[in-house]
């Protein structure tokens, strides 16, 4: 089956609504310097003010500004979700395709390892990890990859399994084509749909992880996350502060995870003819 | 009787017969076959000593060397003790005299015989030859074709030679014509010796016990004529036999690739060999004589390419392929046919080194293959049963073709670019950048199998699997892609392993037959034995259930 990933993609509305969104968060991202004057971890103003032209959203309870704060929380958002998204990707690539490739006891000993991690509930295992350490950013992007690459690796390693198989696959070998060239000449392009909603789960599990971890307070208590702000909003739930310090933060956070479902979705439906028609539509 | 010992005749610059040695006893029949211009007639002619061209080497007669003697002595040979029948018919005959005249002419002047003794002898001849009786005392213009040829033969036999040259004797008659001609001359007593030279082979079955074949003016194969024609081991005797239209085999025609040229170095047949090496175009081969067969060829004649021993494959308790020991021949077209299910791809798997064997070894050109490299595959490709499979649909056809040649690191971008387009076009399809930019999906069937086959061919491999390569396929694009197949055979001198359960198109296509059932080879041998006389039931089930168009013959 031949499918133009990008062109789909382009033509399905749920594909055009989560790029859309995504993008909008890069861009808020990139650009928080300039859309917001104030650093968000300096004292600015008085605790607790209202929302003004000054400050948008207002101030939180040590005086930092919520709009600057709500910006920069999409930088570690992104930043944890596509970290912990490439390197879990890598990793599933690597033990995925090695165990379809080499097969033979390696392959039946990293599917017996996957098997085995797989168990592991990845939250409780998280929560236990970070209570200990106290990862700051790129331990929590490391400690979230390593416990979540293994059932893309069990994906691919079906696909790359079947394909193995296929003739084109088999044609090349009669050129004399090695393992490795097949690999990246054959298997990996083939997969690169596959390897794209792996790629958007990974983002949206560790963005949600990332965000439920400050929100438990299990992290660097420095960052600025979304997940810390609303943390910190709850306990002032008996003031309306909440209405521009909870509600922001969370409308933030479930945006960012629609937008990657809905990619996710669409490119899925792309990729299972059985799930065509019905979500594109 | 006759010993023909390093001859060479040239015309000026152009030798015609390039060192040719020859004998033959009484009572024996030997043809020189081989196309036009390869030197037959010249032969016969230095017999008789007629050629306008020099002769060198020594053309023993009865034990004199002919090449020395004078003109006068010569003229008692001729005729006595070796006559000719010459080819065009047209020109020997005197249109003035009469044919029984003409048969006299002979008798008389070697004044063996008085006017009378000759008449009646001439008569007793022709009538031997099958002329009617009101047709002796007429003109050489008022006979057909069949006839005139008669009355040469009469004449030729007229001073009861002992030598016997006939050039083409059956070439102009029609086939019941040659049929009682060929009888005749059968039944020529067993005294005399007979020369048949001839590029008919139907003529050369028909009329010697011996075969020489003749190319470039060089004896390239020699054997008893039944032997080499079933079974030819001279390249050039094969394309022969491939050649001629006859009611024997069954493959489709082929011709040999391209045309006869002189003077060439080394063994005359090299340029249009397809089983050619270097030393082919630097020295000529002898004839090496074995068990009464002979052949000229640095490689001892067709060589057996690829020969499987014992090749087994076990998937748990089934027995896919049980014991298989094939032979494949340079440039011939082995067909294994079976059943579905009958382990036919399996085997084409194992040789590929798809599949490793359970057990048995494989042999390439002489030496077993025990990892299949990068070299192997230079040589030994396959084409699968579906083109949509086997094609990716990520390549568009230009870098499919192109793929094979990346694999193997041969030339650079702009090499491999032009090696494929050629490739492409020999495949017979349009190298025009549109279609090289086209994706497979955007192809026909027959397009898709035409693509997979340049691809497999792009790498110049000596042999080709071609597995069902027709199956998805309806029959007229087909049967372009069988006759596709068969004509790389003949320009490339491809081996081909033509993997069918059809065996109607086995035969078409196939110089072999290999029947497989349940794993096993259970009949192998020239396609025509196969299909018209299969020894094992299973075959004879696989033939009356092949395709047909008329029933009737089955009720």
């Amino acid at each position: 089956m031949h499918i133009d990933l990008k062109k789909e993609l382009k033509q399905s509305n749920l594909g055009r609504t989560g790029m859309t969104i995504l993008l909008l968060m890069i861009a808020v991202a990139i650009l928080a310097p300039v859309l917001s004057q104030y650093d968000p971890t300096e004292q600015t103003a008085a605790s607790l003010v209202s929302p003004s032209l000054s400050h948008w959203l207002g101030t939180n309870h040590v005086g930092q500004d919520i709009w600057s704060q709500l910006l920069y929380g999409a930088r570690i958002s992104l930043l944890v979700g596509f970290g912990v998204g490439t390197l879990s990707l890598i990793l599933s690539i690597f033990f995925g395709l090695s165990s379809a490739i080499i097969g033979g006891l390696y392959g039946r000993v990293v599917m017996r390892v996957v098997d085995a991690l797989i168990v592991i509930p990845m939250v409780i295992a998280v929560i236990l990890v970070a209570a200990y350490i106290r990862p700051d950013v790129l331990v929590l992007i490391f400690l979230l990859s390593l416990l979540g690459w293994q059932s893309g690796a069990r994906v691919i390693r079906a696909q790359a399994l079947s394909l193995k198989e296929s003739g084109h696959v088999k044609a090349s070998a009669t050129f004399g084509a090695s393992r490795f060239y097949i690999t990246r000449r054959h298997i990996l392009p083939e997969l690169t749909p596959i390897l794209l909603v792996e790629f958007i789960y990974g983002v949206r599990r560790a963005v949600f992880i990332e965000a439920g971890l400050a929100f438990l307070g299990i992290c660097d208590p420095m960052l600025i996350s979304w997940g810390s702000m609303m943390r910190d909003a709850m306990r002032f739930t008996y003031l309306n502060v909440w209405q521009w310090w909870l509600v922001p933060a969370g409308i933030a956070l479930s945006l960012t995870i629609i937008g990657l479902t809905f990619i996710s979705h669409a490119a899925e439906s792309v990729l299972d003819p059985r799930l065509r028609g019905e979500a594109v539509a | 009787m006759l010993e023909i010992i390093d001859v060479h005749v040239s015309y000026g610059n152009d030798t015609v017969l390039n060192g040719v040695n020859l004998s033959l006893d009484t009572g024996e029949r030997l043809a020189v076959v081989g196309e036009s211009g390869t030197g037959k007639t010249t032969l016969g002619l230095s017999i008789m000593r007629l050629t306008e061209g020099k002769v060198e080497g020594a053309i023993n007669l009865d034990g004199k060397d002919i090449t020395r003697l004078s003109e006068k002595q010569m003229q008692q040979i001729r005729w006595n003790r070796v006559a000719m029948v010459f080819q065009n018919v047209n020109n020997v005959l005197n249109p003035v005299h009469t044919v029984i005249d003409q048969v006299c002419e002979p008798i008389v002047e070697h004044k063996l015989k008085r006017k009378g003794d000759a008449l009646r002898k001439a008569g007793e001849l022709l009538s031997y030859f099958g002329l009617a009786q009101n047709r002796f005392s007429s003109f050489p213009h008022q006979l057909s074709g069949g006839e005139q040829q008669r009355v040469l033969l009469a004449m030729a036999l007229s001073n009861d030679p002992g030598l016997l040259i006939l050039d083409e004797p059956l070439s102009s008659l029609d086939v019941t014509a040659r049929e009682d001609l060929g009888l005749l001359l059968r039944q020529i007593d067993r005294k005399r010796a007979q020369l048949v030279i001839t590029h008919d082979l139907d003529t050369a079955s028909r009329l010697s016990d011996r075969i020489a074949v003749l190319y470039g003016g060089k004896i390239v194969e020699t054997g008893p004529t039944q032997e080499v024609m079933q079974c030819p081991r001279h390249p050039y005797t094969r394309a022969l036999v491939r050649a001629y239209p006859n009611m024997t085999t069954v493959k489709d025609l082929q011709g040999i690739k391209g045309r006869m040229t002189r003077p060439v170095s080394g063994c005359p047949f090299h340029p249009r060999c397809t089983q050619a090496i270097d030393i082919c175009s630097r020295k000529m081969p002898p004839l090496a004589v074995e068990e009464g067969r002979g052949v000229a060829c640095h490689r001892g004649g067709i060589i057996t390419l690829l020969s499987t021993a014992n090749l087994s494959k076990s998937f748990d308790l089934l027995k896919a392929v049980d014991a298989v020991s094939l032979n494949i021949q340079a440039g011939e077209t082995l067909a294994l046919v079976g059943q579905s299910g009958s382990g036919k791809t399996t085997l084409a798997k194992m040789i590929m080194g798809l599949y490793p064997p359970s057990e048995g070894s494989l042999f390439f050109d002489g030496k077993q293959i025990v990892s299949h490299g990068k070299d192997f595959y230079g040589r030994v490709q396959m084409i699968f049963q579906n083109p949509g499979e086997s094609l990716s649909h990520r390549l568009s056809v230009l870098h499919s073709v192109m793929e094979p040649l990346e694999i193997q690191s041969k030339g650079d971008q702009k090499q491999r670019r032009s090696k494929a387009i050629q490739t492409i076009e020999e495949v017979e399809l349009p190298p025009t950048d549109n279609f090289l930019n086209k994706y497979p999906h955007h192809l026909s069937g027959g397009e898709m199998q035409r693509v997979a086959i340049a691809r497999a061919l792009v790498l110049d491999p000596d042999l080709l699997i071609a597995d069902e390569p027709t199956s998805f396929l309806d029959a007229s694009v087909g049967a372009k892609i069988l006759k596709l197949l068969l004509n790389l055979q003949e320009h490339r001198g491809l081996s081909l392993l033509y993997i069918t359960h059809d065996i109607a198109a086995a035969r078409k296509v196939s110089d072999r037959i290999a029947v497989m059932l349940d794993g096993r080879i259970i009949e192998v041998g020239p396609s025509n034995e196969i299909v018209s006389s299969p020894k094992q039931d299973y075959t004879s089930r696989l033939l009356s259930s092949a395709s047909a168009l008329s029933r009737t013959e089955r009720l």
